[in-house]
């Protein structure tokens, strides 16, 4: 017990890569083997946090659990590892929808074992961004997160995938340059890349002259190359345009991760990185942000109305959900500390994890279907909700999440930005409530479009007949609509843990 | 149990039902529709016991019952939810109760429980009829089962969830939730039949026009909390919060804090009651089948809209401005969707119109002020009302039945099809007549006289003479038509054969439309104004005691005036008489004068709605946001950046990697040893002895540079 | 005594006869045999300097010894080159033996 409580976080972070060079043992024609192997394995970082959840502490100021370890010694560069609150969430996050989305995968006869080395290698990688606690391990796992999802979209992924794979790739490559560029201004400067020994010596840093320039106009400078890194991550209005490709072109699985968990990185990156780096620059530039987030919202209800490609409606629908994310940061940089800023805050980060839920589900849903007829277009359904009623019911109660119905997650969120937001940035969260109807119209727009209307026939008989969701797939959704609905319902045992650390941090 | 618990237990039967019935008993109808109207009992018996113990409670308005838990943690406070009951929600309880109960059990005849399944019925789509073998041999086509039998109760439960939910509520937040609730419900049973387009386009607008509603509603309810710090009743209701709240002004119209915040849920409204001018989705959604219209359109939904006004009361008439909007709107929409219902031959449609209007009666009237008015009027108007919705839905069931017997292919809700239909269906033709006078306001008799006449009253005490002479014209518009759609329905004689072979019927249907017939008559005497002649005084006006102690001083009575008594016996005995006059003999839609092409296309707004906001949203969002902006503009620009690349790559290549590098420097290098190789390719002439002869003189060459060097130099 | 001249004298004549033989003859067979003159004028030199500068020492008759064992296997095996050769074109004329040129 004692070894576990000292080494947990290096256990989850780890094990999936142990579990993935294991996985090289293995024969590579048994597919049954591989799958099982991948998905128990994936399963012990998940048990692995909710011990974690359990013996976390929200009320402890600081970082829990935390682990050091000479990295390069050379530049002062150590494995710092560590949790708090806000990390926590999205380690959770993570770990459980890797299984499920390995689960997902279980439809894949094509290079298995690669398949499923890839997906726990991408595990590591999201965790590593979570609970890194020193900027150039951020940056090193930042990275490697990117590799696997690349080769999953190039190889398991759809007609156009090598444009997807490639755009997402360079985009956000290129993203990470500046950021690579920042952190390296700090590491030299400090001689340390210790996150908590740089927020005070960062921020202690007011004035003089660095590399020429006044510090001010440097910390403006590194300030705009973290959030382009991290705004193209997120995506933020208008470095959104990789999104909807790389979505639609990734395997099912590899959309539900990316929706899930990726997208999240780059919100993550605002609240671990820049809003305790940058408060001075956050609060400056808060406005450009509020309308870039703003028109994240509109402009991606807007975009994902005017879909008839499933996949890309739903991943359309990614944008406007988290641009209320960033629109609740934006309004915390603007007036951080006070109550509003907080509230704001805590929808963000609850909606960060709801939207992973409701996201994944989607997505996962859009993969069931598209298995089963090869067509994600939506002109091509119609009226299936009496072929698939239960899949049909599960894709209406995924969907009314989406929309932020109350009484699922989404609204808890949602409404807590709007909230938080209403009194810091009141133009921009009136016409944010644009997106926030338009939701409702794509949303309904692809219920409409596959469950309801007259019946399509190619779908009703013959070698199409379109089969009913299975327990396999039922056993995907089942963990993300209990969530779903419980955080809807009863939001305190998760929220209580983000107020908490929000209360600390900002 | 205490009455806090018992209120915190009402809404959960509904909703227990919804997941058993989803998640176990769906295969079995009985089961099903068992599991729902139990839960509906309980609830119902919940809300009575309730009821009796609110009306126990002296002065209820300020000691309500009320309870609450954490719910939120927000920064440093949490917020709360709970259950709150104070006598308007007391009374609203009752009649939702009541009429809830009643459609459920409706809702087993109406979807033809214990008939067999349908020969070609599909789920998606309405029931098509069975053929059955009678005794004698003979082949009967009767109506069949609905196939979707045990999904409509699942979804008739969630509904009724979210009406307890909002009823009960102690704060802002779980009114908006139940709401939303019943938003989806509505969205779920309008295109209960999704296999048929125009069901499925009317519950995707219907959810979407009271969307824009919510979204306004959800601002005003961010702005509130931000301004209170708390969206509990109890709390922004005190003294402190509304004159803070009045005192603070905004950019926007002029108004106050109060009055923005509540202009802005007051959208919600307008939505959820289906106002003007977000009033075009409430006649379509007449798509779902009749149990739903009964709830959606007299129970619950747009009741909630009114009883989310009257509850905001205290805070809406803070602010002078908003209230005249909302009496403006209220009075409009009376009238305009009365002219309207004029010109409607789906009997279904006139109802819904007449729903609208009537809303705007209740609207108009707390718009000026008469809050009590509005909740009586909500009260009586939802028993009415559902009486009126669900004796339409027992015609077009006793229709259908006619017309599955003679085979006519004829539409069973249009009422020049009917005819006759006393004789063929008399408990269904006198409570629907019992209805439709108390949506006429018949004099003394029924329940709807005594609430309109109480609002009538109060705008003309008060001197708001222009939402006086509105109202006194709706009314008599409302009287015009319901006796039109009695006459056309019940009076005269069949106009088809399927009217003549319609059948009453069963006692599932006709039991509910008895009990709300009952209220319909009965409940107007619980607030018969004091000072009324003859009857005043008779028996109290226990309803303007009861719901008026709600506000900390309770309004006035409006004082006696003959104006406007003399105006709703007018109205009410003129409509009337003029309906069934004009409409004595009219056998055909041609001989209907009142088919005026403006209002039988409704004022032309789903036209001008299509033109104006829905194409143009939809030409938005694919032309400009998708292919123009991203596309085009964003997408354009990374292309044009990954292309300078290639651009900048291939420069490099074609001019110094190509040019310099590889044809200069690599080829040059190769170029001149070949070229030097096969320059001195003749020397190997593979003539062993030449090789010897060029070896002995290297070889002396050698030697003799030795020598050279070594020995001589 | 003859002096070690001489001896170096009549090795380097025989060298040169050799040298001429295998420069100027075109049988093959024949520039063998002068290829074995050559050797033998080796011979003659290995054995006079042995006996005139380091007669205790065995070195000089051993490498001459040596020398002709090489000169008979190499006979050996050059003249089964030739007659290989012969018999498939028909020449033993070395000029004519131009396979390896460019």
């Amino acid at each position: 017990m004692d070894f576990l409580n000292a080494h947990l976080l290096s256990l989850i972070l780890f094990f999936p890569t142990l579990a993935a060079l294991g996985m090289l043992f293995l024969p590579k024609e048994r597919l049954g083997l591989l799958r099982w192997y991948a998905f128990l394995t994936s399963l012990v970082p998940f048990v692995l946090s909710l011990y974690l959840w359990m013996n976390f502490d929200p009320n402890q100021p600081g970082f829990q659990f935390e682990e050091r370890y000479v990295w390069y010694q050379a530049i002062h560069s150590t494995l710092h590892l560590g949790v708090d609150g806000l990390s926590l969430t999205m380690v959770l996050l993570t770990t459980l929808l890797t299984p499920l989305a390995i689960l997902a995968s279980f439809s894949i006869t094509d290079r298995v074992k690669a398949y499923m080395m890839l997906f726990l290698f991408l595990e590591t990688g999201m965790l590593g961004v979570f609970l890194a606690l020193d900027l150039l391990i951020f940056f090193v796992f930042w990275e490697v997160g990117l590799v696997p999802m690349y080769f999953l979209i190039s190889q398991w992924g759809s007609a156009n995938r090598d444009y997807a794979s490639l755009k997402f790739m360079i985009y956000t490559m290129g993203g990470s340059l500046g950021l690579l560029l920042s952190i390296q201004l700090l590491g030299v400067l400090f001689q340390t890349y210790d996150l908590l020994e740089l927020y005070q010596r960062w921020n202690a840093l007011t004035d003089g002259t660095l590399l020429g320039m006044s510090v001010s106009t440097v910390k403006a400078i590194a300030f705009w190359a973290f959030v382009i890194a991290f705004a193209i991550k997120v995506p933020v209005w208008p470095f959104h345009t990789w999104l909807p490709d790389a979505h639609t072109e990734a395997p099912t699985a590899g959309s539900m991760i990316l929706a899930g968990v990726l997208l999240k990185l780059g919100a993550y990156g605002f609240l671990r990185l820049v809003l305790p780096l940058y408060p001075v620059e956050a609060r400056a530039y808060a406005g450009a942000l509020a309308f870039l987030a703003t028109a994240a919202i509109v402009f991606g209800a807007f975009a994902s109305y005017a879909q008839s490609d499933f996949k890309r409606l739903v991943a359309y629908s990614s944008v406007n959900h988290m641009g209320f994310v960033v629109l609740g940061i934006a309004a915390a940089a603007l007036a951080r500390g006070t109550a509003d800023a907080r509230i704001a805050l805590n929808g963000a980060i609850l909606q960060m994890f709801n939207h992973g839920l409701s996201a994944a589900g989607m997505f996962f849903l859009v993969g069931v279907i598209y298995e089963r007829t090869h067509t994600r277009n939506l002109n091509d359904f119609g009226g299936l909700f009496p072929l698939v009623p239960i899949y049909g019911g599960i894709l209406i109660f995924t969907s009314m999440a989406s929309l932020g119905l109350p009484g699922l997650n989404g609204f808890i969120s949602e409404f807590l930005v709007v909230r938080g937001a209403y009194p810091i940035l009141t133009t921009y969260t009136v016409i944010s409530m644009l997106g926030l109807l338009f939701t409702g119209a794509y949303i309904l727009k692809g219920i409409r479009q596959v469950l309801h209307g007259p019946l399509n026939e190619r779908w009703a008989h013959g070698e199409h007949r379109l089969t009913e969701i299975n327990g396999r797939e039922i056993l995907v959704m089942a963990p993300l609509m209990v969530l779903i609905l419980w955080i809807g319902v009863w939001p305190s045992w998760i929220l209580d843990v983000i107020n908490k650390a929000v209360m600390m941090l900002f | 149990m205490t009455t806090e618990t018992i209120l915190w237990l009402i809404p959960l039967p509904p909703l227990l039902a919804f997941f058993l019935i989803v998640l176990l008993t769906n295969r079995s109808r009985g089961l099903s529709h068992s599991v729902a109207i139990g839960a509906a009992f309980l609830s119902w018996l919940g809300s009575m016991v309730v009821f009796v113990r609110a009306l126990g409670v002296h002065e209820l308005g300020r000691h309500p019952f009320a309870q609450s838990v954490p719910w939120l943690p927000t920064a440093d406070t949490w917020l709360k939810i709970g259950v709150y009951l104070d006598p308007l929600s007391a009374a609203v309880l009752f009649f939702v109760a009541w009429t809830i109960l009643m459609i459920f059990i409706y809702s087993v005849g109406y979807h033809n429980y214990g008939q067999s399944e349908g020969d070609h019925d599909v789920k998606g789509l309405p029931p098509h009829g069975a053929t059955v073998t009678d005794a004698h041999g003979h082949k009967h086509k009767v109506p069949s089962v609905e196939p979707m039998y045990s999904r409509f109760f699942a979804f008739i439960s969630l509904f009724a969830f979210g009406m307890y939910l909002l009823v009960v509520s102690d704060n802002l937040l779980t009114l908006f939730v139940g709401w939303e609730i019943m938003g989806l419900c509505s969205y779920l049973l309008i295109g209960f039949w999704y296999g048929k387009p125009s069901a499925r386009d009317a519950a995707i607008k219907a959810f979407m026009t009271t969307r824009i509603g919510d979204v306004f509603m959800l601002l005003g309810i961010a702005f509130l909390y931000s301004a209170t710090g708390s969206l509990s009743f109890d709390v922004i209701f005190s003294e402190k919060v509304l004159h803070t709240l009045a005192s603070v002004p905004t950019p926007i119209l002029g108004l106050s804090a109060a009055g923005l915040i509540s202009l802005l849920l007051f959208i919600g409204t307008v939505g959820k009651s289906a106002q003007w001018p977000l009033h075009v989705w409430l006649p379509d959604a007449m798509e779902g089948p009749t149990p739903v219209s009964a709830m959606i359109h007299a129970a619950t939904m747009v009741s909630a809209g009114v009883y989310a006004v009257i509850r905001m009361f205290p805070l809406l008439h803070l602010d002078a401005g908003t209230m005249s909007i909302v009496a403006f709107i209220g009075a409009f929409t009376a009238l305009f969707a009365a002219t309207i219902a004029v010109a409607q031959n789906d009997i279904k449609r006139v109802l819904a119109y007449s729903t609208i209007s009537q809303l705007g009666y209740m609207i108009a009237a707390a718009g000026i002020g008469a809050y009590v008015a509005a909740a009586f009027h909500l009260i009586t108007h939802a028993f009415f009302k559902a009486l009126l919705f669900l004796g339409s839905g027992s015609v077009i069931h006793g229709m259908e039945h006619g017309v599955l017997h003679t085979g006519e292919h004829i539409d069973p809700q249009n009422m020049f099809n009917m005819g006759g239909l006393r004789k063929k269906m008399p408990i269904t033709f006198w409570t629907f007549l019992i209805g439709g006078f108390a949506l006429a306001g018949f004099p003394v008799l029924t329940a709807g006289f005594w609430s309109k006449d109480e609002i009538l009253a109060d705008a003309f005490a008060h001197g708001h003479l222009g939402v006086f002479v509105t109202l006194a014209v709706a009314a008599f518009l409302t009287a015009f038509y319901t006796m039109r759609q009695i006459t056309l329905t019940f009076l005269g004689e069949p106009r088809t054969k399927a009217a003549e072979h319609a059948q009453e019927t069963p006692w599932t249907m006709t039991l509910p439309l008895i009990v709300l017939s009952i209220f319909a008559i009965g409940y107007g005497w619980v607030g018969i104004p004091e000072h009324f002649p003859l009857l005043g005084g008779l028996l109290p006006n226990w309803f303007h005691e009861f719901v008026g102690s709600t506000l900390s001083e309770v309004p006035e009575v409006a004082p006696f005036n003959w104006t406007p008594l003399l105006t709703s016996l007018l109205v009410s005995l003129g409509g009337l008489g003029l309906g069934w006059w004009v409409y004595r003999g009219v056998r055909t839609p041609a001989e209907d004068k009142f088919q005026i092409p403006l209002l039988k296309n409704k004022w032309y707004f789903d036209e001008a709605y299509q033109f104006l906001f829905v194409r143009p949203s939809y030409w938005f969002a694919e032309k400009v946001v998708y292919l123009v902006l991203d596309k085009g503009l964003i997408d354009g620009l990374l292309h044009a950046i990954g292309h300078s690349a290639a651009v900048i790559g291939t420069t490099l290549r074609t001019y110094i990697d190509k040019a310099i590098i590889n044809e200069t420097i690599g080829d040059g290098t190769a170029h001149v040893i070949k070229s030097t190789g096969s320059g001195l390719r003749p020397i190997q002439s593979g003539r062993l002895q030449q090789y010897m002869v060029a070896s002995l003189l290297v070889f002396i060459l050698i030697t003799g540079l030795l020598y050279y060097f070594l020995v001589l130099a | 005594m003859i002096p070690l001249s001489w001896y170096l004298f009549l090795s380097a004549a025989l060298f040169s006869v050799g040298v001429f033989g295998v420069l100027a003859r075109r049988n093959a067979v024949a520039i063998l045999l002068a290829i074995e003159l050559m050797l033998n004028a080796v011979n003659i030199n290995l054995v006079a300097f042995w006996r005139y500068l380091t007669p205790t020492q065995m070195s000089g008759q051993v490498f001459a010894i040596i020398v002709l064992a090489v000169a008979a296997a190499e006979v050996a095996v050059g003249l089964a080159l030739v007659i290989s050769v012969y018999r498939r074109r028909q020449t033993a004329v070395a000029d004519e033996l131009d396979l390896l040129k460019w």
